[in-house]
């Protein structure tokens, strides 16, 4: 068997490293090999723990809100202040279409009554021309009310993006937790269910701690 | 803004499908401005919605947007096609992007019409009567 993996192995392999793989001391042989595993296990961890570290400076940068409060509250506190802009907006242009709504038909109303007043009314008369004027401000009221209805789409418009956005911070705060999560359980350690709060760099390194980073 | 002609029927019934109540009280204004009855509009939040309305009344036209919760404006279109009572029923779809892949889908699931937002009265009265047209001619060819 040791002869069959020497012919396979390339002769670039480290000598002790071939000397192991032909030795006939097996408990030798395991030991070594679990001493290579746990070498290249620490590696993975230190590489895990920069990581996590790197993560951490990078939203520490993002904002004192990140750190002082924890992932989840920020990602909650922001979906919040999106569906507050929402709400408001959504006020907002609701207002705009109630004040339309309520006023075309005093716009309709305008017109019908000066067309009228324009059917009996002599062409010599002096209440044709207000009666003309009343018909052109009535139809021009129409028109620019229906314009501001339109208008109004730009709360859709931009509520879509809002709900876009809301979305996009729910997907990072559901991967920072993961990340939270996976490097706790490759360090062996019992991985918190959702991102505790941190209130500072001491607490965070003290986190990455518990993980053995 | 003058009442439609031709293909609108101020009768019509339109069920308009879309999450934001704005847009709704839009569409039913611009519809209103073209003519259609304030009566003759019905509204739903979603497509799920918009799908328990569809099997208790009938309608001649729905104008449902694209994004929206629960169930979509592509999968109502593809619920009213599914169902033998809605299934020739004519559908403009609505939209915030003018997005190449959602035209194709749309048109593959048997859209009858497709507007962008934001858009005025006389568009969507073009859109409108483009459908009825269409279906008159396919009618008339049967």
């Amino acid at each position: 068997m040791n002869t069959h993996y020497h012919l396979a192995l390339d002769d670039d392999l480290p000598q002790s490293l071939r000397d192991l793989l032909d030795s006939t001391d097996g408990p030798a042989f395991e030991q070594a090999l679990d001493a290579i595993v746990h070498q290249r296990e620490r590696n993975v961890f230190r590489s895990l723990g920069q990581l996590a570290r790197d993560l951490h400076e990078a939203l520490r940068r993002l904002g004192a809100g990140f750190v002082r409060e924890g992932v989840a509250h920020v990602a909650a506190d922001a979906r919040q202040q999106l569906d507050a802009v929402l709400e408001m907006s959504a006020q907002a242009a609701n207002r705009s279409l109630d004040f339309a709504e309520r006023m075309r038909p005093d716009a309709d109303a305008l017109v019908q009554h000066a067309l009228a007043v324009m059917e009996r009314t002599a062409a010599d008369d002096p209440a044709l021309p207000l009666a003309r004027r009343a018909l052109e401000f009535g139809l021009a009221t129409r028109t620019a009310l229906a314009d501001m209805v339109l208008a109004q789409s730009w709360q859709d418009l931009s509520g879509q993006r809002i709900h876009r956005v809301a979305a996009f911070i729910g997907s990072v705060e559901s991967a920072l937790l993961e990340l939270v999560r996976l490097t706790g359980e490759l360090a062996g350690e019992e991985a918190p269910g959702t991102a505790p709060p941190v209130s500072g760099q001491a607490d965070a390194d003290r986190l990455l701690a518990e993980f053995g980073f | 803004m003058r009442p439609v002609e031709n293909m609108l029927d101020k009768d019509m019934r339109i069920l308009v499908v879309d999450d934001f109540s704005t847009m709704r009280r839009i569409v039913r204004n611009l519809l209103i401005d073209l003519g259609v009855r304030p009566k003759s509009i019905q509204e739903a939040d979603d497509g799920n919605n918009a799908m328990a309305i569809l099997r208790n009344v009938r309608f001649d036209l729905v104008i449902t947007d694209w994004n929206m919760p629960n169930m979509s404006g592509i999968d109502l279109l593809r619920s009213i096609r599914e169902w033998d009572k809605t299934k020739t029923l004519p559908v403009l779809m609505v939209t915030a992007e003018n997005n190449r892949e959602q035209i194709i889908a749309a048109a593959q699931a048997g859209v009858n019409g497709f507007v962008v937002k934001p858009f005025s009265a006389a568009t969507l009265e073009q859109k409108i009567n483009r459908i009825f047209e269409r279906l008159a001619v396919s009618e008339a060819g049967a």
